[in-house]
Parts: structure tokens; C-alpha cells; sequence
């Protein structure tokens, strides 16, 4: 499992190298071969028992910001990049550009509050790199810098805590995957795609080129199991398996491929759950569209994706990666 | 004196308010080391300096504790409730991972927010109470009981070159002003019997300085703290950071004093603020004033952004700045 490192790097939505250089060097020997897309995908093949193509997907950003202007008073504005809670990022490290200069999210003292004040948006939200003044700034910090959390993840007993677990969950799954050297059924494709966040970048060009027959993506998903929401509400569990997504946001997931992955869970004694929200889009539609191909989500029950501080459960990720350790030897039917 | 490397160390330490003992211990070492210094602690658990010198008993306090939450109940699985003590925003526990110190070692939790995806219209729209957040403990549910203790996790750094940030600058900064002071004051000779008190439980409200001041009976007492720094109050000067230490004036701080102090900061070149405050300034000085038949009570404070949350940031010079002042004070003997 490469969870803590993958997380602990800096990679938001168009700043993916660091993330694409470690996962190239711990795989590209264990592979047939390897490429680097125009985009910044990186796509690496293994030679299957048919001439059909399969398409394992995660993607290698997280969610973060960019610096949208330097401001008199030496603090920086930002923008986010994917979808974030304003409420989950006051009192937080960040690291900004390549440089990766620390930097903190400042918040008002309550002190100075009349009543506890509502969060509107980032346009009230400043990093604050130690600054007084805008010429200091701009000699570190241009405008488009990349803003990510800083590294904060710490492996449990049974759990695992911090950034990024979207999508860098999914990218130790698909290099565990590799490491286990299994001999696929399908010639495959592992791909580790830029921009998900942003819209669904990079699965497209990555299709494209693979022209797959069959498509996974590997993801982390939402969960709500807390006391604070219904729990008929509830997208998946924590500890109850990979979750298996049957339709989300813009597809209905491949019926013959979802009642694959359940047979194939079902027969292995694999615990799993079907997702039941729909809400949140995946790389599984842009693949669909790009290419036509027939495409899936398999899962990592997460909570609080998105913010600084997100958790999985570790018999999950061994569930989901036995699932699909097993699925990719397998002829879909 | 590292006083940047103190500062992050006793930052990253944990002394929630009646849990300090760490905390003391670590300025106690400190101070030990500084030669012609006499450290012990009270029955309550504060420290208290010694320098020997002749003339006006002054003393000197920093509460040592710092903001923290209670573990308040349990719901299912490994979810807790919790709540706090010294006055912390909703906000800005979101997203944390709290260490929680139980009786069989450190346990974490992190203070979930439910995913964007599956938020509501009124969620998202929801100023959120301690009431509506939840603690996920993650490792060691097992030792987690209610009322254990909890502090943030964050830990601090240098924030550019100027600057440090961490938590529990509130009031760490003080603590290791008053340590530099110690260091300085040997290069005088001291014209006034100092004492240097690092008090426990302020933030909690119970102001155990004002337990040491009644012991103490010093003819004068000087607090220190942090204050806002950096941030447009309507009705308020603009106290900054980087301009040197903040001296209140307000119904809590001795007239006479109080010139003689600012006349000491012009003599001596020490740049300084004047910040009013009105009925409270919400520190020990409050309780001192009233200890006995009254004792005479000034306040010093550094500027701070970001008071109570995870990452407060102080301006290293302001510490230096606010040594420096107090020094040549207690070494002429507060005249």
C-alpha cells in the first residue's frame, strides 16, 4: 500500500508531476511498458490472454487551489480547484508553488465576533505566508502557483487519516495491483489520469488512446455514516466493502460489468456494497463518452472527501483490492 | 537564547488548562539553565522564578495553558461529542485532527465534514455550532473516556522569516519573553527583586496568577499576553505586528506605572503600542489587580493573528522587543 507517500505528495488539479514522477518510479520495471500522454496521464500496459482491451483508471489529482491574486497586505487570494467547503479550511497548512512555501489559512479570532459568522466564500479566505507587504510576496509567489494542503496523513490500527485520499486511494490500489504481478485476462491498461477534479480531464485522452473494451475506475466515494446525517441518507458504510457504484451523476454505470463485479465478489466471499447516491461524477462517464466503452466505479468507502481531513478504513482497501485483484483474471460475463 | 526553537517547542507541547505539567516542567528546565535563577512550583502547579536583586517586588506572569476541548459523550461506533474551554470558533476545528489525551496515552480523532457531494442546501448554508460537529476517533477509541481532554495537532513552524506559527502561541510567546527576559537581566544589576511567574489555567477562567500574586504580595505586577494583531477593529487602533510590544491602558493598569513604563520603552528605543481596554482586558491582570487590598497591574501583550485557532502566528521581534522593554524596567527597579 502506497497511501502515505501518494497522499503526502503535493499534486491538486494541473500540478500532478510529483505524483506522476513516484508512481512512474516504483512501477515502470513491473510493467510492459510505460508512457507519458501530452496531458500528463501515465498509462502502463500489461499484456493479457486476449487481444481486448481493459482500462483501470484512477486519477492522480486532488483538490486544492491556485493563488488568484497577491494582495497589498502581502496575504494571498485563492480560487479552488474542484469542489471544497469553505468551513474546512481555516486554521490549516498549505504549501504554495513549486517552492512549496508554508503557508496558513488564517481565520477572524472569535473574540472579535459579534455572533459566529457564516462562511460565504473563498473570496474571504487569505493564505498567509509570514508577509506584511506585496513587493515581499512577489518575489516568492506569482499568480497560478499551486496551493495544496500540506502533508498530514498518519496510518492507524484499522484506519487511515488525511488529505488526498481521493483519488491517491485509488492509485495504491492499481500499483498494488502491479506489484502483485498478476497475469490478466485482458491486455491492461493501468492508467493514473490529471484533472479529475476539475471535470473529468484526463480520463478523456487516456480513453482515447487505449480505445478499451471494458473500463474500471477505481475511486474513493462518499459515505455520511455519521452521527450528524440520516442514515437512510447514507451513500456507503465504512467497513462494509468496496462500494460498486450501479449509475451516478451523467451514466448508468455497465450493467453487464456491475453484475461481473458482483458475481465475482459474491463467489470470492468478498464483502462489497452498492453505492446508493447517485450524487458525484466520475471518470467512468467521460470514459463512456469518449470512447463508448462500457465502464465501472469500484469504490473505497471514504468520509470527508474533499477537505483536509478525510479517513478510510483499511479493511476496505484490502477488500477492494482483493476484489479486483481477482476481477482482472477474469473474462467479463 | 534559541528563543525561535523554544517557542516551537513549547508550542507543539500539550498543557490544556489544568493539564500543564509538561508545559512547566519544559520552561522550568529552561530557566534552570539561565545562571543566577531560583525555579520552584507551588502546591497549584505554577512555576515561579526567582532573580536576585534588591528593591520594588515585581512580578511578572505568563500563563502557560492554552485552549483545548472535552470529550463530552459518546455515540455509536468510535463517534464522540465535544466541547470546549477558552473560547473556540466552530470554524476552525473542522477538517482538525485533535490529539486526545486519555489515561492510557494519546488517542486521535478528526472532526469530520460531511462531503460536499451530500450536503444539503441547508447544510451547506449552516453556521455550524459544536452541537452539529462530531469527533471520529481513528486510534485509540479504546482508551477514550468522557471527560478526557483534547488539544489541536497542529504543529508549528517558521512562517517566512519573521514569523513563527503553531498553536498555542496564546500564550506560549509570553512564556518565552519573560524566559528571554531572565537571560537579558544578566547583564544588569538589578535594582528591583523580580519574580517570574508561569501560571496555570487562564483560559479556563480560574486565573490560579492571582492565587500566586496573593502569596507573592508584590508591589507591582506585570502581565503579559497576546493580543490581536493585524486585524481592522472598528474603535480600536490598529495594533500590528512587527511594531514592538502593546502596552493597555484601561480601568486595570496603574497610572503611575504605566508612564513610567512607556517612559522606560522611549528611553531605551523599544518601539511600543498603546491598545485601550475597557471595562476587561479578559487576562490575568483583572484578577490581580483586585488580589489583597489590590496590587498595581500592568499588561503587556505581543501581537497575534489568528487568536485560537490552530496556526496563531507572532512576529519573533515583538518578542525581543517586549524582553528588551521589560528588562531595563525590572533592572532599574521600575523607577
Amino acid at each position: 500500500m502506497y497511501i502515505k507517500e501518494l497522499t503526502n505528495i503535493d499534486g491538486v488539479s494541473g500540478f500532478e508531476e510529483k505524483v506522476r514522477e513516484f508512481i512512474k518510479e516504483k512501477i515502470q520495471d513491473k510493467v510492459d511498458h510505460i508512457k507519458e500522454d501530452t496531458i500528463g496521464n501515465l498509462i502502463a500496459f500489461k499484456k493479457g490472454q486476449t487481444d481486448k482491451r481493459l482500462m483501470l483508471s484512477a486519477h492522480m489529482d486532488e483538490v486544492g487551489f491556485i493563488v488568484s491574486n497577491i494582495e497589498e497586505d502581502g496575504k494571498l487570494s485563492i480560487i479552488p480547484l474542484g469542489s471544497i467547503d469553505p468551513r474546512t479550511v481555516f486554521g490549516k497548512k498549505v504549501l504554495v508553488g513549486e517552492k512549496q512555501i508554508p503557508g496558513v489559512i488564517g481565520s477572524k479570532p472569535i473574540h472579535l465576533m459579534d455572533s459566529l459568522e457564516k462562511v460565504t466564500s473563498f473570496e474571504n479566505i487569505k493564505v498567509d505566508i509570514g508577509a506584511t507587504k506585496k513587493q515581499e510576496v512577489e518575489l516568492k509567489v506569482k499568480i497560478g502557483d499551486s496551493v495544496s494542503f500540506a502533508p498530514n496523513t498518519m496510518i492507524h490500527q484499522g484506519w487511515i487519516s488525511g488529505k488526498a485520499l481521493d483519488d491517491r486511494g485509488g492509485c495504491s490500489i492499481l500499483m498494488d495491483l502491479i506489484d502483485l504481478n498478476i497475469n490478466p485476462y485482458y491486455d491492461t491498461y493501468f492508467s493514473f489520469v490529471v484533472q479529475e477534479e476539475t471535470g473529468l480531464r484526463g480520463s478523456g485522452p487516456a480513453s482515447f488512446q487505449i480505445n478499451p473494451d471494458f473500463a474500471i475506475v477505481i475511486e474513493t466515494t462518499t459515505s455520511g455514516d455519521n452521527p450528524e446525517f440520516p442514515e437512510d441518507r447514507r451513500s456507503t458504510e465504512l467497513g462494509k466493502g468496496p462500494a460498486i457504484t450501479p449509475a451516478h451523476r451523467g451514466y448508468v454505470n455497465d450493467e453487464k460489468l456491475f453484475n461481473f463485479a458482483v458475481k465475482i465478489a459474491l463467489e470470492n466471499q468478498i464483502p462489497y456494497q452498492i453505492k446508493r447516491r447517485t450524487v458525484g461524477g466520475t471518470d467512468a462517464q467521460r470514459i463512456a463518452i469518449t470512447t463508448g466503452t462500457p465502464a465501472l466505479v469500484i469504490s473505497i468507502p471514504s468520509r470527508y472527501i474533499h477537505s483536509p481531513m478525510s479517513v478510510l478504513n483499511i479493511k476496505d482497501y484490502e477488500n477492494t483490492l482483493k476484489l479486483l485483484s481477482i476481477l482482472i483474471t477474469k473474462e467479463v460475463k | 537564547m534559541e528563543i525561535n526553537e523554544i517557542l516551537k517547542t513549547l508550542s507543539n507541547l500539550n498543557g490544556p488548562s489544568g493539564y500543564e505539567e509538561k508545559v512547566i516542567t519544559y520552561i522550568k528546565e529552561v530557566a534552570e539553565k539561565i545562571p543566577n535563577t531560583e525555579a520552584s512550583i507551588d502546591k497549584q502547579g505554577s512555576l515561579m522564578v526567582k532573580k536576585s536583586g534588591q528593591g520594588k517586588k515585581i512580578a511578572l506572569f505568563a500563563h502557560a495553558d492554552e485552549i483545548g476541548f472535552v470529550i463530552t459523550k459518546k455515540e455509536f461506533g468510535n463517534y464522540y461529542r465535544i466541547h470546549t474551554f477558552g473560547g473556540i470558533d466552530p470554524k476552525v476545528i473542522i477538517s482538525q485532527r485533535l490529539k486526545i489525551h486519555t489515561k492510557n496515552g494519546t488517542s486521535y480523532g478528526v472532526i469530520g465534514m460531511l462531503e460536499p457531494h451530500l450536503q444539503t442546501e441547508e447544510l451547506k448554508n449552516k453556521v455550524l455550532s459544536f452541537d452539529d460537529l462530531f469527533l471520529d476517533v481513528v486510534e485509540g477509541a479504546e482508551n477514550v473516556n468522557i471527560g478526557d481532554l483534547a488539544t489541536f495537532s497542529s504543529e508549528a513552524f517558521d512562517l517566512g522569516e519573521k514569523y513563527i506559527t503553531g498553536k498555542a502561541l496564546d500564550n506560549r510567546a509570553s512564556c518565552v519573553a519573560l524566559l528571554y527576559t531572565l537571560e537579558l537581566l544578566n547583564q544588569f544589576i538589578i535594582k528591583s527583586e523580580p519574580y517570574f511567574v508561569f501560571s496555570i489555567r487562564e483560559e479556563d477562567g480560574m486565573s490560579s496568577a492571582a492565587n500566586v500574586a496573593f502569596n507573592l504580595k508584590p508591589d507591582l505586577a506585570i502581565v503579559l499576553d497576546v493580543t490581536h494583531g493585524d486585524i481592522y477593529r472598528p474603535s480600536y487602533p490598529k495594533i500590528e505586528t512587527g511594531k514592538g510590544p502593546v502596552l493597555t491602558v484601561g480601568t486595570m493598569i496603574d497610572h503611575k506605572y504605566f508612564e513610567i513604563l512607556k517612559d522606560c520603552a522611549e528611553k531605551n528605543s523599544v518601539p511600543y503600542q498603546i491598545e485601550p481596554a475597557g471595562s476587561h482586558s479578559h487576562t490575568d491582570t483583572d484578577e490581580i489587580q483586585i488580589t489583597r487590598e489590590g496590587i498595581p497591574t500592568l499588561l503587556v501583550s505581543i501581537p497575534l493573528r489568528y487568536m485560537h485557532t490552530p496556526y496563531e502566528v507572532v512576529n519573533l521581534q515583538d518578542i525581543k522587543e517586549t524582553a528588551r522593554l521589560l528588562t531595563n524596567f525590572i533592572a532599574v527597579g521600575g523607577e
